[in-house]
């Protein structure tokens, strides 16, 4: 056999030839995964300096690709955040692995320092250009201006066309690619729904932003406390592998072995290292420096720390977005009819630390039901450290959770083992300091057991909230399907009586008089009910665990300084007045065009369109109560 | 119930209704509970009757729809009665949509699908108590297709003329029993030895045209799978005015043996009220049988589980076993034993695996038969 010759590679060398790995498998995947990246890198910076952030992101089409079917697009990210030294630059997009949050167990977006530099690799890769970016900090006089490239053999980033410039913001980061690409807009991929995503699990942004031809588009934040992140907490010894265990007594050289051990983890007390002891771990060791141990040593200490059982990691390193931030978040998913938002307590699951977040909504033109009357499915919103995930949703353990809930239990229609039907959205949110990805894109999180079930708990307290509601809409429609049914009804089944009986037009008279006054009395209690349902939603509605938005008039919609921004689309209105949209032009249809449109619903029967009705059934049912009761009367 | 007597008892059953009425009482409509648990099975009697639990239906603002319908199809119903009109269940959902589009007061009523009639029309047999051809509604009934060269069938015409069928004259042509059976007489021309219930109808033509009703004294019926009413009440019939031994020759699997052949000789659950007249107590399984298969080393194959209808087939044995009275009682506990086997064994045999015995002789699967009858390999 002849001799091989054995080479070795730089990083960048392998990612550039497995870019699939890390998000850019498609063209579509290639804009979204740019534009992914930039963000996640400019909120995290935000949140580390404690600024408020300001995103102007922009998207367009500058020219046909050089890749077979796709065109050049030009990504534009900018930022109001501390800005990045220029000496880092070269290393931040440039070079693979380098990282400022690696390994820290913080719960940033970005964790490994792949993503940015891939991104640069795809544009220099599809365009031959890398990224140009414009940082300025707020020691820096002027912005500087350069084009970061990735030397792939060498895996450095390498600066070019460095020049200064003048800049309006006083600190903060321009980066721009231009790569192939191809835009998608709508949909589960698509950039717009990155960017409703992106505002829902970031209450505290301001994003400003242009996709293709459409004109500028605004997404205020909703509140003005950036979130505090979480220190890291020490390791779990149960978390870590023999070498890695070894590999962290290094950085405590001279200390002994106990004061590693109670440093070094979280949750090793002096009774820990007692219980180590009586687990078969030489007490001479507790005092021995740590750079006098040798690997049996190390194994000796191991294995009793495995064998003892000490209380689970600590929760503290886990953030949250809160469930008064987000309830004015998921505001902006579009005209909201009513929602309940869920914040779990941090929870340990798989040894790391975790807290789910949840909103269920319904949207008022929520997804319309198919011609053959059938509601779609509801949308699934998944967040990783509050970044959307937008590909890949099927094996995602929230997707997992969502299939597993019984919905039907909380009034949603659902066929077996899938996402509940109806106009809903389903936001989860995850966020860990350590997220199991399956894969290095970062687009679906491991399902493990325990994380489906504290997802699951999450969706079922909201389910059960809301169910408050649908029930209340339930016995809204009952109430109008009973009054339907007397005024319907009771004529013909008592002239069908008549006729076989060939009774006289007395008993005619006597037995409708009867059965109005029977059925009376169904109504009464129906109304009762009913009653009872409203003031239960109302106990609800006050404690904060379920938020319905109430119509208002159309003046009070007009957002505050919308002359100003007259140009731009406003997709919210100012949420920090937490204000409701506006409701549609002639959203008020007369009585009887909304009784031809009950009429034109489909039966009852089919879950899906039952839904639908309740809606119209709950605007019909107020207006027809008064004629009923004096009817009745 | 006779069917005389069906108009005034509805009229009686509408004037109680309108009186509760007129005093502001809820009236309420009883009709018999047809379901497994309401079936008892007296092995003297010979099929499933029902019990004492009755399904109520009282007016209030939920059931009043469903009473106004159930009113309302039972005048249609009663003015065919009178007549002497007969309708399909087809039939009469479109008149009742017609007499929604004439009368646009009724629309209310108005039906959407086809099952939504059906189901009031079986409310108000269950109410009556009666099956559904006293109130002149025929099912589009399929199989019973029967040959034989000895038997005679009169049948009563509705003008009360006669029509005389002599089997034996219609050559391969089968005869098809009506849906009222009990308008017709039967009688043997000659000896008739026993009757044969094919399930698959395309076996019994085969057997038909290869000569068996030539060499043997006997009926040969084709079932078409799940027994319909013709053929249950033809298969009465010929039991009780023929009295000659029938024999099921079908396929072994749970399905054959509860849907089809429990069907035949003891009735359904469903159709409690009626089992009476549609069912032939003492037809016997005569095969495939468990022990056929190692005796005539026939072709059987595993029950695939992943196909909804078979494992549905093997769920409903292992509830038949648990609840239904008649594979529980213990003069059926043959029958009950083939259930086990299935359940245990998870395999199935065809009929036509008959053919596998010797497949150049086309009269095997005959042979097999009479000889099953011969030595009295059934139960």
């Amino acid at each position: 056999m002849a001799k091989q010759k054995i080479t070795t590679s730089s990083t960048a060398e392998y990612f550039s030839k497995n870019l699939q790995q890390v998000g850019f498998s498609s063209p579509t995947k290639a804009v979204l995964t740019t534009l992914k990246e930039a963000v996640d890198n400019s909120l995290d910076a935000c949140e580390d300096a404690e600024i408020l952030p300001e995103l102007s992101i922009s998207v367009e089409k500058i020219g046909a690709g050089t890749l077979k079917n796709t065109d050049l697009v030009k990504i534009r990210v900018e930022d109001n955040g501390p800005g990045i030294e220029v000496d880092d630059l070269s290393k931040v997009f440039g070079e693979y692995l380098a990282s400022s949050k690696f390994g820290r167990g913080r719960c940033s977006r970005g964790q490994q320092g792949i993503g940015i530099s891939a991104a640069t690799t795809w544009a220099q890769l599809t365009s031959a250009k890398g990224v140009t970016v414009i940082t300025r900090t707020p020691k820096m006089r002027q912005a500087v201006s350069a084009l970061v490239e990735v030397d792939i053999k060498n895996n450095k980033g390498v600066l070019k066309d460095k020049k200064t410039l003048s800049w309006d913001r006083p600190h903060g980061v321009s980066v721009e690619f231009v790569i192939d690409g191809r835009i998608q807009l709508n949909g589960e991929g698509g950039l717009l729904t990155y960017m409703t995503g992106t505002a829902l699990v970031n209450p505290h942004v301001n994003l400003k932003f242009k996709v293709l031809d459409q004109p500028w588009q605004t997404i205020k934040r909703v509140t003005d406390r950036a979130p505090d992140v979480p220190e890291a907490t020490e390791p779990h010894p149960h978390t870590m592998k023999l070498g890695e265990f070894i590999a962290h007594s290094h950085l405590f050289g001279r200390s002994t072995a106990a004061t590693w051990l109670k440093k070094g983890f979280s949750r090793i007390t002096d009774n820990a290292i007692g219980e180590f002891v009586k687990n078969g771990m030489n007490k001479k060791l507790t005092d021995t420096s740590v750079d006098k141990l040798n690997e049996a040593n190390f194994k000796d200490i191991f294995a009793a720390i495995q064998k003892t059982e000490l209380m689970s990691p600590s929760t503290r390193s886990v953030m949250t977005i809160g469930e008064e931030a987000f309830s004015k978040s998921v505001r902006r998913l579009g005209e909201v009819d009513f929602f309940a938002v869920v914040t779990r307590k941090p929870t340990i699951c798989d040894y790391k630390p975790v807290a789910v977040e949840v909103a269920v909504a319904r949207l008022k033109d929520g997804n319309a039901p198919s011609q053959d009357g059938e509601a779609p499915p509801s949308s699934v919103l998944r967040f990783a450290n509050r970044v959307p995930l937008q590909f890949d949703k099927s094996a995602c353990a929230m997707t997992k959770a969502v299939e597993t809930v019984n919905w039907r239990a909380y009034g949603l229609a659902q066929p077996r083992d899938s996402v509940p039907m109806g106009p809903y959205v389903i936001a989860i949110s995850l966020v860990s300091p350590f997220i199991k990805f399956k894969n290095a894109s970062k687009e679906t999180v491991d399902a493990s057991d325990e994380l489906v079930e504290e997802i699951r708990r999450a969706l079922m307290q909201a389910g059960q909230r809301l169910s408050r509601h649908i029930r209340k809409e339930h016995r809204e429609a009952d109430l109008e399907e009973k009054l339907q049914h007397i005024e319907q009804f009771c004529p013909i089944l008592v002239d069908c009586l008549c006729r076989i009986t060939s009774a006289p037009a007395t008993r005619k008279k006597k037995a409708t008089e009867g059965i109005i006054k029977l059925l009376g009395r169904d109504v009464n209690a129906a109304k009762k009910q009913l009653t009872e349902a409203v003031k239960e939603v109302k106990d609800h509605e006050a404690r904060g665990k379920i938020q319905i938005i109430k119509k208002e008039s159309a003046e009070d919609q007009t957002p505050a300084g919308s002359e100003a921004e007259a140009s731009e689309a406003e997709l919210t209105v100012d949420a920090n007045t937490a204000e409701a949209p506006a409701p549609k032009k002639g959203a008020k249809a007369s009585k009887k065009e909304k009784g031809a449109e009950k009429e034109k619903a489909a039966p009852k029967e089919k879950a899906a369109a039952k839904e639908k009705t309740l809606v119209k059934a709950k605007k019909v049912a107020k207006g027809k109560e008064k004629t009923k009761e004096e009817e009745l009367a | 119930m006779k069917e005389e007597s069906l108009p005034k008892i509805s009229k009686d059953l509408c004037s109680r209704l309108l009186s509760d009425l007129e005093a502001a009482k809820r009236p309420v409509l009883e009709a018999v509970k047809c379901s497994l648990d309401n079936s008892f099975y007296n092995p003297k009697v010979g099929f499933l009757t029902p019990g004492k639990k009755m399904v109520r239906t009282e007016l209030n603002v939920s059931s009043v729809q469903k009473m106004s319908r159930a009113i309302f199809l039972l005048e249609i119903l009663l003015r065919n009665v009178e007549t002497g009109a007969v309708n399909t269940k087809r039939e009469l959902y479109y008149m009742a949509k017609g007499e929604v589009k004439h009368s646009p007061e009724l629309k209310p009523l108005d039906f959407q699908d086809q099952s939504e009639s059906d189901s009031v029309i079986d409310f108000i047999c269950e109410m009556l108590e009666c099956y559904r051809e006293e109130l002149n509604c025929y099912a589009n009934d399929r199989g019973g297709q029967t040959y034989s060269n000895q038997l005679v069938v009169t049948e009563t015409l509705p003008d009360g003329g006669r029509a005389v069928v002599d089997l034996g004259s219609l050559g391969t042509t089968p005869f098809q029993p009506k849906n009222r059976p009990q308008s017709l007489q039967l009688k043997a021309k000659s000896r008739i030895d026993f009757c044969l219930i094919v399930e698959s109808e395309g076996t019994a033509n085969t057997f038909v045209a290869n000569g068996f009703c030539k060499r043997h004294r006997a009926i040969l019926m084709g079932a078409q799978g799940v027994p319909s009413n013709a053929v249950r009440g033809w298969a009465k019939l010929i039991q009780d005015q023929l009295k000659v031994p029938i024999y099921f020759f079908g396929d072994l699997d749970a399905y054959t043996m509860q849907n089809i052949f429990r069907t035949l000789k003891a009735g359904s659950a469903a159709s409690l009220i009626r089992n009476s007249d549609f069912s032939a107590p003492d037809v016997k399984f005569l095969g495939v049988l468990p022990e056929d298969i190692k005796k005539y080393d026939l072709f059987d194959y595993p029950v695939k589980e992943s196909d909804p209808g078979e494992a549905r087939a093997l769920k409903k044995a292992v509830d038949a076993l648990k609840n239904d009275p008649f594979f529980k009682d213990r003069r059926n506990k043959g029958l009950a034993e083939i259930l086990h086997w299935l359940l245990k064994n998870k395999r199935r045999c065809e009929q036509q695996s008959y053919f596998t015995v010797n497949s150049r002789d086309p009269q095997m699967p005959e042979k097999i038969i009479v000889e099953k009858i011969k030595k009295k390999n059934y139960i």
